[in-house]
């Protein structure tokens, strides 16, 4: 071989590696999760998204997407035992501009549905965003098989979280006395069916037995208002605490990780995610997580 | 004329359908949905027996028996929405006319006899004309028979249709519209049912031997309009074309035409449905009404001697409800609604419409009515039973719709500071007692803002040998309200770990001042 040929093809070779390995290389350079502080629900959802790589990364056009926020509790959204509804209101609209052909939201509630629907004011702005809310039905649940599941084998999940194309899951950061925290894993228990009260006992394998089957695209914590005691109900101001942040991951088992730090807790005290990492659930390594933190205004 | 009456009556009916379901949550109605039954004169009657007094919330009853003094009972044919059904479900059942029917006029008497009866027990504080009321009892059976079949009928089959793949988006278009405008609430199954269901296969199957068969012979407050129109103004006349067919004393819905003497009228049982004008031959055409000064009177059909032994068994019926035992146990779990009057003027006051259980199964659907398992002083009051439901922390509709303040308008604040009992734990249930594992979920919907259950955490050890350390849930009585949540979520399939008893309900007799 020539040097002139040599150079020519290294110089052509690299470069059309490079321009080809440019978007994979973008793609990786995302980091795993992202914390944004100190801003507005809207603030801090659009400032996570975009130093996420922009919704594109996970919505794409025509896709029907679930949004499953914390509607379980007949309290006003200061209370902090639902999701924020300004925030579910503006992930309505960001899912919507990516091209979605239709935005999902419902919740299995604790108190009565019409009541948690109204008070946490999330049905009224989910119907001006241009959502679908819907009270969950009774029989739309169906049976799914839990082959990995340690003492479940199969439980009931709604059906429109199973046919969706896009699952985003939007909880609040709570107190919860059985299980320390309630966040993304937690949260999952609003698409489940069936007696939920059995789940509670032997808590961290049954909840991972479902959760493990049933994993969302996108896990975005609400962490503008955090309730610190009398969880997850709460009920109380005092037990409020504004800690406008919100936490953005792709992998739920991290996103649940990093909300510990809000409450500072140890992996070692919650059962739940730590059973979740025993079981391989998280995509990264929780040891060597690349974090973007954000603080804004 | 007849006409007008029928589109009267389907109007009316259709506004109590209406009121019924507006009776839910988030109950921001412009008109109270208690409304019609204010409309029931016994109910300002008794309410003036006992308290002699009479609250200006029954405006609609006075009004209605202050307008029976010239107009007759009216209200019995144009507005009472059991006589309306009783219409109605006649269509279907087809009563023989008076030639045969007209026996049962010897039964007249006997809707006095039930009011007197009424009012003597009344003066004993003995309260049980409510399972009378023709508003209660229509109220009774929508809400624990007519609605729960309606909602199960259509849910079930929507929920049927949608399994039919291609239809589906119509099908959950159909089920939006029915649960957003007909029946949002989830399907009721109340405790109970027999004996509501029982009388009312006895009201409408009475209509077989004849026509408003229950209106002629049994309903009360039918004898109290028929005591106000003995000297109605309004009368009806017949000219003298009158050919005698006797085609209106026939069909007379109230046999209120005397055989024979068709040109008068037995003011007390007529209810002015205008029949008889309607079934005179077009030829003859002789029968006008209008009004009359002097009008004559047409006399109660209650002799002296009914009305001695009625006296008589009034008291001895009496003196039978009073003995017998009381039974401590079993009212232990009687945790009546929130803002409830103390028991003895609770049971004086409350009229078993069961509208406040109606406008709960909207809410934690807790309330329930009593059976006949329960003193029959207590048929069909409401009961909160908290394995079936429990009583939403944030709602007090319970007490707004109340049509006799048997249960107080409680401001939220107050109810939520009123307990309805107290919870106990079966630590013979309970799963961490029994298993020493964790569960809590009494503990994560207990509602009360310093939580009423609260937890020990203690290290058990295990049958391997291995310890471990378990949270064990107790209960703060200062601030349980009873609410029974705790009891409704317990995880156990059949009796609950958690259970709500009356302990430490309080009971108002009247609404705390200025909140």
């Amino acid at each position: 071989m020539k040097r002139r040929d040599f150079l020519k093809i290294s110089i052509t070779g690299s470069t059309g590696l490079f321009i080809l390995s440019h978007p994979i290389k973008s793609w990786s350079a995302q980091p795993d999760a992202v914390i944004v502080k100190g801003g507005e629900p809207a603030d801090l959802l659009n400032t996570a998204l975009q130093n996420y790589g922009g919704i594109q990364r996970f919505i794409s056009r025509g896709d029907v997407v679930v949004i499953k926020p914390n509607i379980g509790w007949d309290r006003a959204p200061e209370f902090a035992a639902n999701t924020n509804p300004v925030l579910v209101s503006e992930l309505i609209k960001v899912c919507l501009n990516a091209g979605a052909a239709k935005v999902k939201i419902f919740d299995r509630t604790c108190n009565t549905p019409q009541r948690c629907y109204q008070n946490s004011q999330i049905e009224a702005v989910a119907k001006k965003s241009g959502a679908e809310i819907e009270h969950v039905r009774d029989f739309k649940f169906k049976k799914i098989a839990l082959p990995s599941g340690k003492i479940l084998k199969e439980w009931l999940v709604y059906q429109d979280y199973l046919e969706a194309d896009k699952i985003i899951n939007v909880p609040i950061a709570k107190h919860h006395s059985l299980s320390q925290v309630t966040l993304g894993l937690k949260n999952l228990m609003g698409v489940m069916g069936g007696n939920r009260g059995e789940i509670h006992n032997s808590f961290r394998q049954k909840l991972i037995d479902i959760d493990a089957h049933i994993l969302p695209t996108l896990t975005i914590i609400d962490a503008y208002r955090i309730l610190m005691r009398n969880g997850p109900s709460g009920g109380n101001l005092n037990d409020v605490q504004m800690a406008k942040t919100l936490i953005v991951s792709s992998c739920l088992v991290t996103a649940d990780f990093l909300g510990l730090e809000l409450f500072n807790l140890d992996l070692n005290k919650v059962g739940y995610i730590q059973e979740a990492v025993e079981r391989g659930l998280n995509k990264y390594d929780l040891s060597k997580l690349n974090v973007k933190r954000i603080t804004i205004g | 004329m007849a006409k007008t009456r029928r589109i009267t009556q389907l109007l009316f009916l259709l506004f109590f359908i209406l009121l019924f379901l507006w009776a839910r949550y988030p109950y921001q109605t412009a008109i109270p949905s208690d409304l019609f039954l204010r409309f029931s004169p016994l109910s300002p009657l008794f309410y003036f027996i006992d308290n002699l007094t009479i609250p200006s919330f029954f405006w609609p009853a006075l009004l209605i028996l202050f307008l029976t003094i010239f107009l007759g009972r009216f209200f019995c044919g144009w507005i009472c929405p059991l006589g309306t059904s009783l219409d109605i479900s006649n269509r279907i059942l087809k009563s023989p006319s008076n030639k045969s029917s007209g026996k049962w006029a010897k039964l007249r008497w006997l809707k006095f006899g039930i009011l007197f009866l009424s009012i003597i027990l009344a003066i004993f504080s003995i309260h049980l004309w409510g399972i009378f009321d023709p508003l209660a009892i229509f109220t009774r059976m929508t809400t624990i028979l007519f609605y729960p079949a309606l909602t199960f009928l259509t849910e079930g089959l929507l929920a049927l249709l949608t399994k039919i793949t291609f239809a589906q988006p119509v099908t959950y278009a159909v089920y939006d519209f029915f649960k957003k405008h007909l029946m949002p609430e989830s399907q009721a199954f109340y405790q109970g049912t027999a004996g509501i269901i029982g009388l009312i296969i006895i009201i409408f199957g009475l209509e077989r031997l004849s026509r408003r068969f229950w209106c002629r012979n049994i309903c009360p407050a039918g004898a109290l309009f028929g005591f106000f129109s003995q000297f109605r103004f309004y009368e009806r006349l017949v000219s003298e074309s009158c050919p005698l067919c006797n085609r209106c004393q026939v069909e007379c819905k109230m046999n209120a035409i005397p055989g024979g003497k068709v040109a008068e009228t037995d003011k007390v049982e007529c209810i002015e449905c205008f029949n008889c004008g309607e079934k005179c031959p077009p030829k003859a055409k002789s029968i006008t009404f209008r009004f009359r000064w002097k009008p004559y009177r047409s006399k109660i059909d209650f002799s002296r001697r009914q009305f001695i032994s009625t006296s008589v068994s009034g008291i001895v019926t009496f003196g039978l409800f009073s003995v017998g035992l009381k039974g401590k146990q079993s009212t232990a779990k009687n945790i009546r609604p929130p803002g409830s009057l103390p028991e003895d003027e609770f049971l004086d006051r409350c009229i078993r419409c069961l509208e406040c259980v109606r406008i709960c199964s909207s809410n934690g659907r807790c309330l329930h009515p009593t059976g006949f398992d329960q003193n029959i002083l207590k048929l069909w009051t409401p009961l909160a039973v908290m394995r079936e439901g429990y009583c939403e922390y944030n709602c007090n509709l319970c007490g707004q719709v109340c049509p006799t303040d048997a249960i107080l308008p409680l401001p939220l604040s107050v109810k939520q500071q009123t307990p309805m009992g107290l919870a106990y734990f079966d630590k013979n249930l309970c799963i961490p007692f029994v298993r020493n594992e964790d569960c809590l979920v009494c503990e994560e919907h207990c509602p009360t803002s310093d939580k009423a259950i609260k937890f020990d955490i203690k290290m058990a050890t295990l049958s391997d040998g291995s310890s471990r350390l378990v949270k064990y849930p107790y209960v703060v009585r200062e601030l349980c309200i009873g609410c029974g949540i705790c009891e409704y979520k317990c995880p156990l399939p059949g009796m609950p770990g958690v259970f709500v008893i009356r302990e430490n309900e309080k009971r108002l007799s009247s609404l705390p001042p200025s909140i």
